[in-house]
């Protein structure tokens, strides 16, 4: 197993140094850090709170807002302490009456051009400015307050934005830029006239914006926030005339807990599935169920193009790339239109589900699918795109009707007056309720490939994945890119072209990492490969832009540790050896992965859109 | 989907990013490019860039906004800037302002129908001696009266600017000459001197002549010399700092327009004490009409082995220089935020520390110095350490060029000692009378008759050279508002604290003007004047408040007891 890149941005002057401690004094406190380390992280160490605004863990320091100001003892005016590194001794105060005024003036600022309700606000539990004036005692606009809107609010896409109550802190520009390298978006103009725009102010989805919403999740105010879809699932579920249904990723049952006091990495499947059922859906299903059956595609796909490759010997392109994440495939089909064919074909697992609840589930329910309301649980604000791109509905209706992310879901039992962790807990319905771990461990990053792997060994050895609990370690983690080598030493008839062979795999998540798999890929320097997972998001779709807020390379972790808990729980470990999936193939799609049936409703075609320019 | 119509300018853009280089430094140049050609940057541009440079659409688009001589929409053939800035403004600029529109029927920020012209204003155009002045595409034109404005379009009107010298009307203004000015003829002698000397031992030199930053903010040029070659770096630069555009501050001009080898000398010599191959003019787009002037001077001391490898035969000693130009931004005399536009992008300061002597253009070691620091530097390697010493005061070395304008008789550039007194000034400029006197131009401070007995030095009252005089009839109220106006524009907008703190405090004036300002929300601004200077993120926010706060500390029983004309 070998590491390639990382995501984590280390600082290397730091880590060369560690050893070389230096004292610095903060309120009167001692504490020795390594060069380099900021005014922040160290006051942190000490238990001492800075409050920030611009800052944000995941992204490169801005040192705009001017809320972490502190005194250094010597300097004529304040620094900020997120940007701060200590380089030589210091004597700082955290509090002085300048420090305490200069905060004040920012967020009486900040308030008097910030336009909006708190009340109406979608992030009224947990906005960053709203508590920070909280904590301030800022509540006199003493330098006036907005009376009217200055921007119109733009619904063009998943991202709802809402300029009115931004406040510049250029988060959502760094996360787009730095953290995922897409730049959507930009800062347009100079002075109090700047505002956060697309270029030449175009729809988020005509720019090469991905509807990752990562931005949406570090956004401190309510500027940034999901479409809110909730009112048309209560309609739906109000009509009696219609069948509700809604499958959930596995992701969202491993953050949801965070939505209702519970502490990051606490997974409450069985509680949603209650909550979901109170709520009044009709049948709650388990996207694990396609995850698996995506296995199953996409796994074939995967052989059958090493087929052609290794024994007909005629071009065909490889790597296979995965396409279960929409901002990925978007991302693709702007950034590289002329590698579209190494993409898998297979829909995403979301979209697989929508098109069988519409297809086998109504005729073996004899239900029309007309009336059925197809519901998505997501960690993402993508599928709300993916599942409004136009070539999803192949069965001749929409394979999803709404994509609701895990902040939407948890409004609605918010509503229901339900206390979510201290429910009962229920079971998926049947007949698509069972989920293999491996499907559940979609939710990770690697977990694509760690199912897969659990799968095609056994298929093409005959024998089960000889690691410890079925565990693939290299796929495992948050190093940005990882790979794994799996060595076939033998194989059953059907595949025995492949034994001697080595199967060679490699992982990216998060954009900034996938364009540098898709920067490899056009150099040819992945020709050894043969099968890579990309998810757009770090660390996977457990942090997902449709995830609680907010995120942090700690929470990520913690998501991911009851992601990978709740597999080694489970009875089914294996996607192939879901009876639900041998059943579909048994009784729907009778040709098998791949056939004619699986084309038509569980691949599809991708769009290249590359250049503007015409 | 959106799309871009395709108008063939592809390779016209791909051969211009050869020509500057393929990555995101090359943007500026490219822009200046199209905007001379094509009078404006259209969208098809900014993606046909973006894709030759390897950049996103939004790099391009949000960068364009940012700086004032690019635009998106189409302006007139000829771009008539008025200067708004507080010495104009004293000389007049109103009144030609209305003659302006009067005569072409516009108003300011509109083009006439017939595309000829743009009326637009302008931030200081560094002519403060001979306002109010007018730019027209790159030519400036001073002293303009109402009268003149006709005669000044007809020109354009019959296609005759093109044919007016590349200084236009602008003049140098040289009242008093000292150690610096007087001293032509030893040009050249420095550079010979220091490529004697060891590296160690110049900067030894610079050190012991005690020489601070000529830019304003008094950083001993030895110690960031001395940190420049210490730094490790494959590469490191030399920037030299012509973003002239503190208001009243027009000495930059004189020294690159008279002294541009002294300049380059000066540059050279620096690039030999820290180790530099590169040397960068950061020249700001309002002196666009002598970039092509000390192009030549460079171009003769490449022929001369001036510049360029193995200099005056000294092995393995190589330096070039070019120059970029500034695009319309007062914030790029901030030397990170300079980099940052050296770099093709927005400028925005960056966070201090690290400082561009470990960090800086390219994230290499780079020492930015002001043009008047690089003249200085090589005359005291010229004539060494003591004769610079031998003026100024204990702390504060040399002479210094003050640029004076404002209400006075003797306009111009007059050299003197470090530690002149403000009364010592306004006799010789014939200003005397006047009410206050703003040092260090609008970032400064204003100085009150009462403390005319102060000194222009580092540890007194601190100036990159700007004195602008207030006579006693000047509404001080009035002096408040033009700076605050200046900032308001030419704020960044990145922190908080000087994004929205200008404007509030514009507002406030504005209040006062009216005279509906209560004295408590008075003290507020006050107050949030004195945050901005503590906890603005760079020079710009932290001083932009001065003014204001100086202004109603010794007048503000004058400006609350003003005649309101409603």
């Amino acid at each position: 197993m070998t590491e390639k890149k990382s995501t984590a941005t280390v600082d290397k002057s730091k880590e060369n140094l560690i050893g070389s401690l230096i004292r610095v004094t903060i309120d009167g406190r001692e504490i020795r850090v390594p060069i380099n380390t900021t005014i922040l992280e160290a006051a942190t160490l000490l238990g001492i709170k800075i409050p920030t605004l611009c800052y944000h863990k995941d992204l490169g320091l801005a040192g705009v807002c001017r809320m972490c100001v502190v005194e250094i003892e010597g300097q004529r005016v304040l620094q900020t302490s997120c940007t701060y590194p200590i380089t030589q001794p210091l004597n700082i105060k955290t509090w002085s009456p300048e420090i305490r005024k200069a905060r004040r003036n920012v967020l009486n600022l900040l308030l008097s051009e910030h336009y909006g309700s708190c009340v109406s606000c979608g992030r009224n539990d947990n906005c960053e400015l709203r508590g920070l004036a909280a904590e301030y005692g800022v509540d006199d606009y003493v330098f006036g307050k907005m009376e009217q809107p200055a921007y119109e609010i733009k619904v063009d896409s998943p991202i709802v934005r809402d300029l009115n109550k931004c406040i510049g802190c250029f988060r959502c520009v760094r996360t787009c830029a730095d953290f995922q390298d897409v730049s959507a978006i930009g800062v347009y103009g100079r002075g109090n006239e700047i505002k956060i725009a697309t270029f030449q102010e175009w729809e988020l989805l005509d720019s090469l914006c991905v509807a990752c919403g990562q931005c949406a999740t570090r956004c401190p105010t309510g500027a940034l926030t999901e479409r809110d879809d909730t009112d048309d699932i209560w309609k739906a579920i109000e009509d009696p005339s219609k069948h509700v249904v809604i499958q959930t990723a596995p992701a969202p049952r491993a953050a949801m807990g965070e939505l209702f006091g519970l502490a990051p990495g606490n997974s409450v499947t069985k509680q949603l599935n209650e909550a979901l059922h109170k709520v009044g859906f009709d049948k709650v299903f388990d996207t694990n169920f396609t995850a698996d059956l995506t296995i199953m595609e996409e796994g074939t796909e995967l052989l059958l193009r090493l087929k052609k490759a290794l024994v007909e010997q005629k071009p065909v392109a490889l790597p296979q790339l995965t396409s279960c994440s929409p901002g990925w495939i978007k991302f693709m089909e702007h950034t590289a239109p002329d590698l579209l064919d190494y993409l898998s074909t297979c829909k995403s697992p979301q979209q697989m589900f929508g098109a069988v609840i519409k297809t086998y589930y109504a005729e073996k329910n004899g239900i029309d699918p007309e009336n059925i309301v197809s519901v998505s649980l997501m960690p993402c604000t993508a599928k709300k795109f993916e599942a409004d791109r136009p070539e999803m509905a192949d069965s001749g209706h929409k394979d999803v009707d709404y994509a609701l992310t895990t902040r939407e879901i948890a409004r609605m039992v918010r509503e229901m007056g339900l206390d979510l962790p201290n429910l009962q807990g229920e079971e998926f319905d049947d007949p698509l309720g069972i989920g293999s771990g491996a499907g559940l461990i979609f939710g990770a990053t690697g977990g694509v490939m760690e199912a897969a792997i659990r799968t095609a060994y056994e298929l093409v050895t005959g024998e089960e994945l000889p690691f410890e609990k079925l565990r693939v370690e290299g796929v495992r983690g948050m190093e940005g890119v990882k790979t794994a080598d799996l060595p076939i030493t033998k194989a059953v008839p059907d595949w025995k072209f492949l034994e001697g062979a080595t199967l060679k795999v490699m992982v990216a998540h998060g954009l900034k990492n996938a364009r540098w798999v898709l920067e490899e890929l056009r150099a040819g320097r992945l020709k050894d490969y043969h099968f890579v997972e990309i998810m757009c998001c770090p660390g996977g779709c457990l942090s997902g832009g449709g995830q609680p807020i907010p995120t942090s390379p700690e929470i990520r972790k913690a998501r991911a540790n009851a992601i990978y808990t709740e597999d080694e729980s489970l009875p089914l470990r294996k996607s192939h050896e879901n009876p639900v999936v041998k059943k579909i193939y048994e009784e729907f799609l009778t040709e098998g992965p791949c056939g004619h049936k699986s084309h038509k409703l569980l691949h599809t075609k991708y769009t290249p859109r590359g250049s503007r320019l015409v | 989907m959106q799309t871009l119509h395709r108008t063939g300018i592809s390779e016209e853009i791909k051969k211009l990013a050869e020509k500057y280089g393929k990555n995101r430094t090359s943007l500026l140049p490219i822009m200046h490019e199209l905007t001379a050609k094509y009078g404006r940057i259209t969208d098809e541009m900014m993606q046909e860039t973006a894709d030759a440079l390897g950049i996103r659409p939004i790099d391009v688009y949000s960068t364009v906004s940012f700086y004032t001589f690019f635009n998106e929409k189409t302006k007139g053939k000829y771009i008539v800037r008025l200067c708004q800035t507080i010495s104009c403004d004293m000389d007049g600029k109103s009144k030609v302002a209305r003659q302006l529109e009067n005569e072409l029927g516009i108003k300011f920020g509109e083009t006439t129908p017939d595309g000829l012209f743009t009326l637009e204003y302008a931030n200081c155009l560094g002519m403060c001696d001979q306002g109010p002045a007018v730019m027209i595409n790159h030519k400036i034109f001073t002293k303009v009266t109402p009268g003149g404005v006709h005669q000044l379009l007809e020109e354009c009107r019959k296609g005759k600017l093109d044919k007016i010298a590349d200084m236009g009307s602008v003049r140098l203004n040289i009242i008093k000459s000292g150690p610096i000015l007087d001293n032509k003829e030893t040009e050249n002698e420095g550079l010979k001197k220091a490529l004697a000397m060891s590296r160690v031992d110049l900067i030894k030199e610079i050190r012991d002549s005690n020489l601070k930053g000529r830019g304003g903010a008094g950083f001993p040029t030895g110690v960031k010399w001395q940190i420049a070659a210490a730094s490790k770096g494959e590469k490191k630069y030399v920037v030299c700092n012509a973003d002239e555009g503190e208001p009243g501050t027009f000495k930059d001009r004189i020294l690159m327009v008279e002294y541009p080898h002294r300049l380059i000398e000066g540059m050279t010599i620096a690039s030999y004490a820290i180790g530099a191959e590169y040397g960068i003019i950061y020249l700001r787009a309002e002196y666009f009409f002598m970039k092509s002037h000390i192009e030549q001077v460079i171009e003769d001391r490449k022929s001369a082995n001036l510049l360029g490898t193995n200099i005056l035969g000294k092995e393995g000693f190589n330096f070039d220089v070019e120059i970029r130009m500034g695009a319309g931004a007062y914030v790029c005399g901030e030397e990170t935020a300079l980099i940052e536009s050296l770099e093709g992008k927005r400028g925005e300061p960056r966070n201090r520390p690290p400082f561009p002597v470990v960090t800086g253009f390219d994230n290499y070691p780079t020492a930015v110095n002001n043009v008047e620091t690089f003249v200085a530097a090589s005359l005291i390697a010229a004539k060494g350490a003591e004769w610079f010493t031998e003026h100024g005061t204990e702390k504060t070395s040399g002479t210094k060029l003050m640029s004076i304008s404002g209400d006075c008789a003797n306009p111009g550039i007059y050299e003197l000692p470090m530690g002149v007194t403000i009364d010592e000034m306004l006799i010789m400029a014939g200003g005397t009378g006047a009410k206050a006197v703003q040092v260090g131009g609008a970032s400064g401070s204003c100085v009150p008759a009462s403390q005319f007995d102060r000194k222009i030095t580092y540890e007194d009252v601190a100036t990159g050279g700007s004195i602008i005089i207030f006579g006693p009839n000047r509404d001080m109220l009035e002096v408040a508002k033009n700076f605050m106006e200046f900032f308001v524009e030419e704020s960044c907008g990145q922190c908080f604290p000087c994004r929205k703190g200008n404007v509030k405090i514009l507002e406030g004036i504005k209040l006062l003007e009216k005279g509906k300002c209560s004295t408590a929300y008075l003290s507020e601004l006050i107050s949030l004047g004195q945050s901005m200077q503590k906890a603005s993120k760079c020079g710009l926010g932290q001083t932009s408040a001065n003014a204001f706060i100086n202004i109603i500390q010794h007048f503000g029983n004058e400006i609350l007891a003003r005649d309101i004309q409603e």
